[in-house]
């Protein structure tokens, strides 16, 4: 996509008109000329439990973040596995469930449009009896806020699907996996 | 002028408390500026990866140096600034960009006054951002920076278009309330 500067005229129309309008104008020029604040990813937040994979010397300036915030605030997310056989991913969050099955979930760097891409290994997670699919969820307070895409398990319990999270992930403080339609957790950080 | 935040603490106050020890404070404060000092970094590395190293280090320079914050020598943003600025420019000096060729004759680089006040600009504008309501900041990212169309943001929404315009006039009303001091 072509980002091109929005139509002033356009996004202002003729309602506002005299000093007002010079005013705003300038804002718009502000905006067009500074550009779009970056996205920090999983990893910068603090509240977040993120070891990086590929580069190591964060984990210092991490350590560090964790003491300052303390590590029940660092650790709420649950355990970040700390190595991984995709060299690309980003991180990786650990999933467990009560009946022993558990996921991995990769999360790669945001896109240009604010995408997270992600991929799941499930393993252990008996698919529904009634057939319904499996849904991952982005959660605040435990509770599924933020729904991050669905699948299926094989008869073995076994997925790997790719993901997407088109949210600003450090707003949340979890994940979870549940069935379609319910709120238990099957799976949760 | 100094970012007011309708029934939140001061940027001056969260610091104090971040003195103090206040870990939620520090959490908020995070919430405030997570992209705008990733803005700074990214602009003076360049690169994604050494820009989230370097805005990490920040944070904890935050945290660190809280007590060194005097609120009668000015408000929060610019201490803020400061310190951010300072711990990215350290960052960089302990791991240089890798060597490039050298160019013959005088350098085409930007002035680095000039590119201080671009910083210091986009660092005002970032953090204004953040104080708009969700529902107004999205409307103005989305028409922005990704580029839709005001009846195309309507549609991605689920609002009618007069919705989208209202919000987008009183966002750019408070950002130039925010921003007076860049207006003039």
């Amino acid at each position: 996509m072509t980002n091109l500067p929005p139509d002033f005229d356009e996004l202002v129309s003729g309602e506002v008109d005299g000093a007002e309008r010079d005013r705003l104008r300038r804002v718009h020029d502000l905006l067009v000329e500074v550009g779009p604040p970056p996205e920090p990813s999983p990893r910068s937040a603090p509240g977040t439990n993120v070891v990086p994979l590929r580069r190591r010397r964060r984990r210092s300036a991490l350590l560090a973040l964790a003491a300052a915030l303390g590590a029940t605030a660092i650790f709420t997310l649950g355990l970040t596995v700390a190595a991984g056989d995709d060299p690309s991913a980003e991180q990786v969050v650990a999933m467990t469930g009560p009946s022993g099955a558990s996921a991995s979930l990769e999360i790669f760097d945001v896109d240009e449009a604010g995408n997270w891409p992600m991929l799941i290994d499930v393993r252990g997670l008996a698919p529904p009896s009634d057939g319904r699919l499996l849904e991952l969820w982005l959660t605040t307070d435990g509770v599924p806020t933020a729904f991050c895409g669905s699948f299926f398990t094989d008869d073995d319990g076994r997925a790997i699907v790719p993901l997407n999270a088109p949210w600003r992930i450090d707003d949340f403080d979890g994940w979870v996996v549940v069935e379609a339609g319910s709120t238990r957790p099957l799976l949760s950080t | 002028m100094p970012i007011v935040y309708r029934g939140e603490p001061s940027d001056g106050e969260l610091i104090e408390r971040i003195a103090d020890g206040d870990r939620p404070a520090f959490e908020e404060l995070y919430r405030r500026y997570a992209r705008t000092v990733l803005g700074l970094a990214l602009r003076r590395l360049g690169d994604r990866g050494r820009a989230e190293d370097a805005s990490q280090e920040a944070f904890v320079a935050i945290w660190r140096s809280a007590r060194t914050y005097d609120p009668s020598r000015g408000n929060g943003a610019p201490w803020l600034y400061a310190v951010a600025r300072n711990a990215i420019t350290d960052g960089l000096r302990r791991t240089p960009e890798p060597a490039a060729d050298v160019p013959d004759g005088p350098s085409g680089g930007p002035d680095p006054s000039a590119e201080a006040e671009d910083a210091w600009r986009a660092w005002r504008v970032h953090r204004a951002l953040e104080t708009l309501p969700p529902n107004e900041r999205t409307v103005i990212e989305v028409a922005y920076w990704r580029g839709l169309s005001q009846s195309e943001i309507a549609e991605l929404l689920g609002i009618p278009l007069g919705t989208v315009k209202t919000r987008t006039r009183t966002a750019l009303a408070r950002l130039a309330d925010v921003l007076e001091g860049e207006l003039e």
